[in-house]
Parts: structure tokens; sequence; C-alpha cells
């Protein structure tokens, strides 16, 4: 290599052995095995699916290359596993356990014979035999940018980031200068995915005109919405894409320091990224001359300690430097005076992947997705109700209905929609006249929703408004960091009042009061953790004002979810002499035996678990509930007289 | 005019202070009485963090803290618009709504910052509007050798914490602990043996607090004494 | 506010003696500065399990920073917890899928199940319990960590089998060292 080489050049030296890898991979002469195995797929069992294909393979005595991958999204469907059989497309197999991975070891990898249909998913690539992915509507729809390459790369190599085009961004990054490395995310209009949605280029700006130095660059990591992980999958899936999106953006403020800020709850991602920060630094990725180009960078990895609060800007600051991570009045703005005093900017994991495709690619791509106003991409965790929860990535601009109903498959068990919460505890919960809403950040919050951290949790009937709200007002109070009046006391106020009405206390009065409290909240907090704490209650009152008053007038839960408000019982028609299925599950022994020996339950030892709706067999389905308690009907039940139940012994 | 001195408009008022100075201070120092908790005099970053010194600032948006402000010329300020009484009467509220309101056995009384705001915003003491929440804790916190904390009290504006630390050549500080609403002030380590030797007994925590949550507890006489013989044990080396 | 245990110097039990030997011993290794006291409380967290009242003197003597002041960051945060764990922590999940999916029950039922509050350890030191905010699996809700384990769908009567498993290993465990001391 010679020393006046471009970094271009170098990469492209460095990409020629990476690629000979990859055509390996890719037109296999032995079978090759991708386990996704990031934490969502560990959870479902991935490290026992590996473990059997390991044992299957050597018990066979057969010859198999197994990649660990990251995730693919589909969460629904893990362990998820590809196998590429030479000859075959690429097929993707769901739902793959330990014993599933020994059929397929047996059936499928010993001669190629059968490849087992019964767990197919789909092939990769658009053949003559299997069903491919682009016939579900999941991949019609989605569009993938940020998450291309997750769960079909393996993390901990470089080379294969290197293989699908990783590292060409810096490289024509160190080769434009910073100046038009912002000019090109300023014409990106690249919206910071963090929540707020603040022009990313506009921060670049405002730090890289900033006198001081040096200057920093922070990678905010530290997801802390409960019900929501693509930060998580990114840095566990595709860690050298974020990084090199924080190095690019140290190149274009002239930052000589770089954090990733990573919460210590992601023990893999921080063992993922140190990997790839080591990686890097020893391929000259990273380190005193990045690609040859003068231009230095180390990073580090800080563990957050577990605050939300803490994902606010200078909140995180003030963590890093060893306080409590107690939010600051601005200005100064993190990017004017932030770490230590410096110039800082703080991008989401989100925002710094999509950096190194938008350099890539160019602005004028980027800017053909999404909307005018937000072009791009938005990942959403979809969960709860809906039939494919996981990992989303979608154009901005789609519609709510859209990625609901098509790309996550509807409502499960073909139950009506109630709700779509969106962005967590700083959202808000919209039914589901709001359905025609498209995702951007201005439309959502015209809605009272926000983008936040992309957490969609999708609702039946079965969800109760008013519990909702109060779920999240207890994380938010929870997480408040105590420091200013409104948000300290003001939420813990707003839980007071939300558990009266779900515990059915509450008066019309307090319908009024939470109202007026939380506009107070969101006017006179200090930081946006405050500002947006009230917004689950506001939209669920403005949407769903008829359940509150079901709460507070008639003590009545139309959802049957609080607790306080319902009962269980037993239908007598229904349940069946002598089946003991509830009896057997039910944790605290409140089902007792009647005289004429079917069920009935103790209210006062019940615990409303539900358990015993999950037990009765379905062809009896004899476990009614109501609400309020009082809707019990009198089935005239007498306990069975104990030398009855002895004799029956 | 000089170029060291601001004029701006207060509430109609017209007034001239020294350019760098907090907003806050500037309308106190000219008889305009905002309400605040946490600010006091000289701070460098106030914490801003009562939310009660909120003013209206025309061409800005929403309302600001006055004491995280500086001046500035041509700037045209309101203090008591209907919507920031509102704000800080709710503010207020919620200050108050952890304590018993029993201000006669209180040794703030009279002197409370808390009894003057009310006055000034129309507020009892004591509010019917909102629950009665006190803390998770007991009422009264005994950490410290001498000095009692009253944790339903406090207001949290932690002027005691920012006289503690600016107290020279003191190893001991007070601080924060825990989050949330059950954020405390606490003297941790002042139980370690010799801890006299640290904390100098200054008072100037218990002079800070706007509310009476510090007061000295009846065996102050015994920890002066260990503080003599400290003292005495040192002059001895 | 203070879930510290009163812990007085003389009464000390020989385990937490044990662990403050050890952290002074660690501390003269890890950095000085005040911008590592939290790396140096996860690395002791990481390390013993647990933040002892005494070992937070250390840390503050360590960086040269008030005992308040170290307490006060200790505090602030989820992670630091301040009596030993279990040698099963149980951690619940109370994201919020898990808490629509009926997190709230599964943490009654192990709660009663161990006879324990959350944030609580059993009298043996098997078991503690507590909830979190999320790890990030949300589309297995409701999930429960035990240990390092992530236990997906659980009900209920899964709760009763989790236990179960564990008390099954230990009582094997323990007819295992018998047979070999005999």
């Amino acid at each position: 290599m010679s020393p006046e080489s471009t970094p271009s050049q170098r990469l492209a030296d460095m990409r020629q052995a990476a690629e000979e890898q990859w055509r390996e991979l890719h037109e296999p002469e032995i079978p090759v095995i991708y386990v996704g195995n990031a934490t969502c797929g560990r959870a479902a069992g991935s490290q026992e699916t590996i473990a059997s294909f390991e044992e299957s393979l050597a018990e066979k005595g057969l010859e198999a290359r197994l990649v660990k991958v990251g995730c693919l999204g589909h969460c629904y469907a893990e362990p998820l596993v590809i196998i590429h059989y030479p000859g075959y497309p690429p097929l993707m197999y769901q739902k793959v356990g330990a014993g599933e991975a020994r059929v397929l070891v047996n059936s499928f990898l010993k001669d190629g014979s059968d490849p087992c249909f019964e767990y197919l998913f789909g092939a990769l690539e658009p053949n003559d035999t299997f069903p491919t992915l682009m016939d579900y509507p999941r991949y019609l729809f989605e569009k993938r940018v940020i998450m291309e390459h997750c769960g079909l790369i393996d993390p901990a190599s470089l080379d294969h980031y290197l293989a699908v085009g990783g590292y060409q961004g810096l490289a024509k990054a160190l080769e434009a200068g910073s100046r038009r490395v912002v000019q090109e995310i300023k014409d990106a209009h690249l919206r910071g995915r963090g929540g707020a949605g603040f022009p990313t280029g506009i921060k670049w700006e405002i730090a890289a005109n900033a006198s001081r130095h040096p200057k920093v660059v922070i990678c905010n990591g530290d997801e802390g919405d409960p019900g929501a992980y693509m930060d998580r999958t990114l840095m566990e899936s595709n860690p050298h894409q974020v990084l090199e999106g924080l190095i690019i953006a140290a190149l274009a403020i002239g930052a000589s320091r770089a954090l990733l800020y990573i919460r210590a709850e992601y023990p893999l991602a921080v063992e993922t990224i140190q990997q790839a920060i080591d990686a890097a630094r020893e391929r000259g990725l990273l380190g005193a001359d990045i690609l040859g180009s003068g231009f230095g960078l180390e990073v580090e990895v800080f563990q957050g300690s577990g605050a939300f609060v803490c994902g606010e800007e200078t909140a995180l600051i003030q963590s890093i430097q060893g306080n409590r991570g107690m939010p600051q009045y601005r200005p100064p703005y993190p990017a004017v005076a932030g770490l230590d005093g410096l110039p800082t900017v703080i991008n989401n994991v989100k925002t710094l992947s999509t950096v190194p495709v938008i350099m890539r690619r160019g602005s004028n791509w980027f800017k053909q997705i999404g909307t005018e106003n937000t072009p791009g991409t938005a990942i959403f965790s979809v969960v709860g109700d809906v039939e494919y929860p996981g990992l989303v990535e979608v154009p901005m601009g789609v519609t709510l209905e859209h990625l609901i109903t098509e790309v996550c498959g509807g409502i499960k068990d073909g139950k009506p929609f109630k709700a779509v919460q969106i962005g967590g505890p700083s959202g808000g919960c919209l039914p589901a006249s709001e359905l025609r809403t498209p995702i951007d950040f201005d439309s959502l919050r015209q809605a009272g929703a926000m983008m936040g951290s992309g957490g969609m949790v999708v609702m039946n009937d079965e969800a109760c408004m008013v519990e909702v709200a109060r779920y999240f007002v207890d994380f938010t109070q929870n997480e408040s960091c105590g420091k200013c009046t409104f948000c300290r006391v003001g939420t813990r106020h707003l839980l007071a009042i939300l558990q009266e009405i779900t515990k059915g206390e509450g008066s019309e009065e307090d319908l009024e009061e939470l109202q007026v409290l939380s506009e107070s909240i969101i006017q006179g907090s200090l930081c946006s953790l405050g500002k947006t704490a009230p917004n689950p209650v506001l939209t669920t009152l403005r949407f769903f004002r008829d359940e509150y008053l079901a709460h507070v007038r008639e003590k009545r839960c139309p959802a049957l979810m609080c607790r306080e408000l319902i009962a269980y019982y037993i239908d007598l028609e229904a349940c069946a002499r002598g089946c003991d299925a509830c009896v057997a599950c039910c944790p605290t022994e409140a089902i007792f035996t009647t005289s004429n020996r079917k069920k009935a339950i103790d209210q006062e030892k019940c615990v409303k678990c539900g358990e015993c709706v999950y037990a009765c067999p379905p062809e009896y389905d004899a476990v009614r509930k109501v609400s309020p308690p009082e809707m019990i009907p009198d089935q005239g039940i007498e306990p069975l007289a104990e030398t009855e139940e002895e004799d029956e012994k | 005019m000089s170029d060291d001195m601001v004029v701006l408009t207060v509430d109609g008022l017209e007034i001239k202070v020294p350019r760098g100075t907090k907003l806050l201070q500037a309308c106190l120092d000219n008889g305009i009485y905002i309400p605040n908790l946490c600010y006091l005099e000289g701070m460098e970053r106030p914490p801003s963090s009562c939310r009660l010194c909120l003013v209206e600032i025309e061409g800005r948006p929403g309302p600001v803290p006055s004491c995280s402000l500086e001046v500035e010329n041509g700037m045209v300020v309101h203090t008591s618009t209907d919507a920031l009484r509102r704000l800080q009467q709710t503010a207020f509220r919620l200050l108050v709504s952890t304590n018993s309101g029993k201000c006669s056995l209180c040794m703030a009384n009279k002197r409370c910052e808390m009894q003057r705001i009310a006055k000034f915003l129309h507020m009892p003491l004591r509010t019917k509007r909102l629950r009665h929440i006190p803390k998770d804790m007991p009422r009264i916190i005994e950490e410290h050798p001498c000095i009692d904390y009253e944790s339903n009290k406090c207001v949290l504006c932690g002027r005691c914490i920012y006289v503690c630390g600016r107290q020279e050549d003191a190893p001991f500080h007070l601080d924060f602990a825990g989050r949330g609403f059950n954020t405390v002030i606490s003297f941790f380590g002042s139980e370690l043996p010799g801890v006299a030797e640290y904390c100098r007994d200054c008072g100037a925590c218990i002079a800070a607090c706007p509310v009476g949550a510090l007061s000295y507890r009846e065996d102050r006489q015994r920890f002066l004494q260990q503080l003599e013989r400290n003292k005495a044990s040192r002059a001895r080396k | 506010m203070t879930d510290l245990p009163a812990t007085n110097s003389d009464e000390l039990d020989p385990e937490e003696q044990r662990v403050l030997a050890a952290i002074e011993a660690e501390l003269p290794s890890m950095p000085a500065g005040a911008q590592n006291l939290i790396p140096i409380l996860q690395r002791i967290q990481q390390t013993h399990g647990y933040l002892p009242r005494g070992g937070i003197y250390l840390v503050a003597r360590h960086l040269g920073l008030a005992p308040s002041k170290v307490f006060g960051v200790a505090t602030f945060y989820n992670q630091f917890r301040f009596n030993p764990p279990g040698r099963h922590p149980i951690k619940v999940c109370l994201g919020t899928a898990c808490h629509v999916k009926g997190g709230e029950i599964i943490l009654e039922n192990f709660a009663r199940r161990l006879g324990i509050e959350e944030g609580e350890t059993t009298k043996d030191r098997e078991y503690s319990l507590e909830r979190v905010a999320c790890v990030g699996c949300c589309a297995l809700a409701p999930v429960v960590v035990v240990g390092e384990k992530i236990e997906s769908y659980v009900t209920p009567s899964k709760v009763e089998g989790i236990i179960t498993e564990i008390e099954v290993r230990r009582e094997m465990a323990a007819r295992e060292e018998e047979r070999n001391e005999s």
C-alpha cells in the first residue's frame, strides 16, 4: 500500500479479503447455518438451538458453518434460523428450538433431501420452488435502510460489514471533509431519531462552529422506554454501522473524543460494541490516523446505570461526569457547552446508524424515502396484541393503520382494535379514529402522541385505558429525577388520582383535576421528561373519556382489566362435574367444590390472576369475568359437605 | 448610557441594571417581588428547580425561570399575568401538599418563605384541592449527630447543599439522596466516628433553609462539646 | 429513603467484612477522578452483587469525594442495590408489553411463592425478587430474568415451574455432594 493512498483506496484493499470471505458464505460449498443470537433470540432459546445444531452435526459427522447473527426483527418467530444449503436458495426457518434443530440436521443438512417445509418461513431469494419473503406483506411494505443488514451479518465480524459496503461512508466523509459532511446531512434533512426530531445537520453545524476545543460526540444508547428495543437491536446486530456513524459525526464537528452511552441493562450490546471498537482500532478505522487521513479519534463505552431521565441530554452529561443524572436548564445547549463545558453533540443510535447510509448513497437518494419534512425511515417496536410483533422499519409517512394491519398482521385472534400507544411514557394513546395519522414527527405530535423512542404497543378491547395511563404515570413518576416541583410532586399527584380511579374511588372532579394538573406540568416542568409525562393522561382523557366516566360513575371497568373492579366466577351451567383443571392451577387455593360437585370461587381468597380462565378446558369455558364485582349472579352455591369430600377421596 | 448597564421593561416599569445580572435578581433589586425558593444571590447556574420564579418574555415561547435568565437590553418582561399566577399557585399547592400545614408548631413560623409566598399568591398553607401526600419515610430523619431533617417540610430547593459546598475547607458536604418524589437531603457519612472534625457546625445549612426543614436537635450541646474536644486534641498535636 | 441496612461497624457480619476487605484491596487499582465514580460503583456491584454501606465510604475516600455525594449518586440510579442479592435473583419485567400481559400478576405470584416482597431477599439468601423496567424482549412478554436466563411467556403456573426447577437442581446438587463426600 502506498503511503499516499486515499482512504477509499485503503478501504478497497481491506474489502478484497472481506469479499472473498463473503463469497464463501454466499456461494457455499458446505451448508451455512445462521442463527439469530441477539438478546431476544437468546430469550427464545437460541443458545440451546445452537448447541443442538453443533451436537447433531457432530453426531452425524456432518460439516457445516455456523454463523451467529443478530436480529432480523421478527420477534414472533424466534429462534430464527437461516440455512443455506449448496444448491438451494437460503431458507429461513421459524421457531427453531433444540428439537427442530435436530430434525433439520437429520432431514435436511444430512443430504439435502428434505428441506422441512413444516418449519419453513420463506426463501430469501426468488426461486421456483419455495415461497419467498417478498410474498409476505411485511416484506413488501417494509423499507430497510438502517436495519438492512441486521440479522444477516455476524456482528462480531468487521469483514462482514465491510463486504456489505461498510465504512465506505466514512471513507467518503474523510475525503470530503467536515464542512461538506455537515452540508450533506443538512441536505438530507435528517432529523434526530431520539424522539424530538431536531435536525441533525443543524446540531452538528452549531457544534462545528463553536470556538471551544476539544469537542465531544456522544452516541445516546440509553434506551429507557419500557417497550422499545430497536437501539439495543442495532447495537447488537450491526455495531459497526453505529460506530461508523459516530466516527463520521466526530469528523463533522471536529471532535477528538467520542463516547457510546449504553444502558447497563444491555450487557450483550455493551460487549458487542466493545468488540467492534477493538476490531475497528486494529484495522485502522479508529485511532490516531483513521484510514491514513490524519483524522484521529478514540471511542469509549460508558455504561448508564438505569435512569430513564438520562435519555435527556443534560442529564446524560451529568451522569458521565459522575453526578446524579439531573437535567439542567438550557441554554446553554450541549452543542455549545456540554460535557465538561465542551461543545458536545449527542445523537441517538438510530440517527447515527442512518448517517453512514446517507454518506454512502447520498442525500438525494435518502430524500426519496419518507416524506418531505421527514425523509427516511422509522423503526418501531410493535408489540402487544398484534399477530406479528417485532421490529419494523417503514418509510416515514406510512399510516398507523397500514403499519398495524398490513405490516404486523392486524390484531391477534381476530379481536377488535382498541388503541395504540406510541412513544412510550412520553407518547400517547390513539384510538381507531386516529389510525389514518401518518407516521412522522409532526403528524404524531398533532394527534397528541409522539414519535418518542418508537415504542408501539397495540391493544385490543381487553386493555383498560385508565389503567394504561396509570401505568405510564407510575413509570414516569418513578423515574422523575426529583429536581423540579411540577414533575416531582405533580406526577405523584397524577398517579394518586389515577390509582383511586382504577380502584373505583375516583370522582368526576378528579377528571377535571387530572386535566388541569397535566397542563400545568407540561408548562412548568424543567425538562422534556416532565413536559411530556402527562401525554398518556391527556390523550386517554381526550379519546377514551367514556371509559374514565364508567370508572368514576359506575365503579365499572369496561375492559375488565382493573383488578379492584372485577371479579371472576364460575358459571355452574357450563362447569363440568368432576373436572379439576381450575383447582389445580389456582395459586391461592380459592376454588372449591360445590354441593353438586361443580366448582366455585371463594371471592375472599381470589387474587384475580385469571389463571383459571386459561386452565378451564375450552369445551366448557365456564369461567366468567364481570365488572363491577357485584355483578356476580347468585347461583345458590353451597360448598360440598366435608364428609362427602372425604368420601370422594 | 454606559455599556455595562442594560435597560429592560418589567411589568411596564423601566429598570436599569448591570449587564450579566440574572433577571430575578434585577427584579428583586428594583422592588419587584417574584416568588422564589431555590435561588440565592451569586449563584452562577441556579438549579431553576422550584419553578416559582416563572415569567413571560415578549417574543419568547412559554414561561421561563427568571433566575436562570440574564437580562438583555430591551427585554419586555411580565411577572404577573393570570397564566403565570395559575402556574405559580399550582407549584405552590404541590410544594405544600407533602406537609401537614401546622405552622404554629414549626420553628420557622412567621419567617418561613412559604408563608410569604402564600400571602403573595393568596393561597392557604394547607391545600384543600390536592390530596395530602406525605413522603414515604419517617417524619424526622436523624442522620446528622445534632441536626434534624424534616422531609415533608423540605421543598428540595437545595440551598443548604449550595451553602455547605461553599464553606471553605470543609470536606463534609450534604447532598441529595434518593430520587424522584422521595428525594431527600442526606447527611450520609455524618455518623462516621470523628465527623465533628468534618462538620464545623457552622449552621449555614440551617440558616439557608427557607422553610425550617433543618433544625438543631436538643443534644446539640453534646455535639459542641465533642467538637471542642476534637479541636483541643488537634491543638495538642 | 435509605434502604440501607442500619449497620454499625461493630456488628458487621463476617460476609460483609470480607466484601469490604475485598473492596479496599481492589480500589487502588481503579482510576481516580470524580468522573470514574459510576464505573467504579458498577465494578464493585458486578463483583460483589451489591454496594455495602461501608463500601461507599471507601469509594468516597478513594476519589476524595464526600460520602454523601457518593451516596447521592448511588441512590439515584436503579442499578445499584445496597443489600446482597439472592443466589437466584429473580427480575420480573414490568415494561409496557409485559405490564399489559399481566407482569404484575407474575410478580405477585413470585412474591407469594417465595414469601418475600419486591426488593427483598429470602432469609436463606437463595432468592431475591425485584422489578425491572423492560429487558427489551417485548415480543415475548411477559418476561422474567432468573439469574442470567430470560424466561419468556411466563404464566402463574410457569412461576411454580421455574421455582421447582431451581429447587430440583439444588436438591440434585446437594445429593451429588453428599455422594461425593461419602
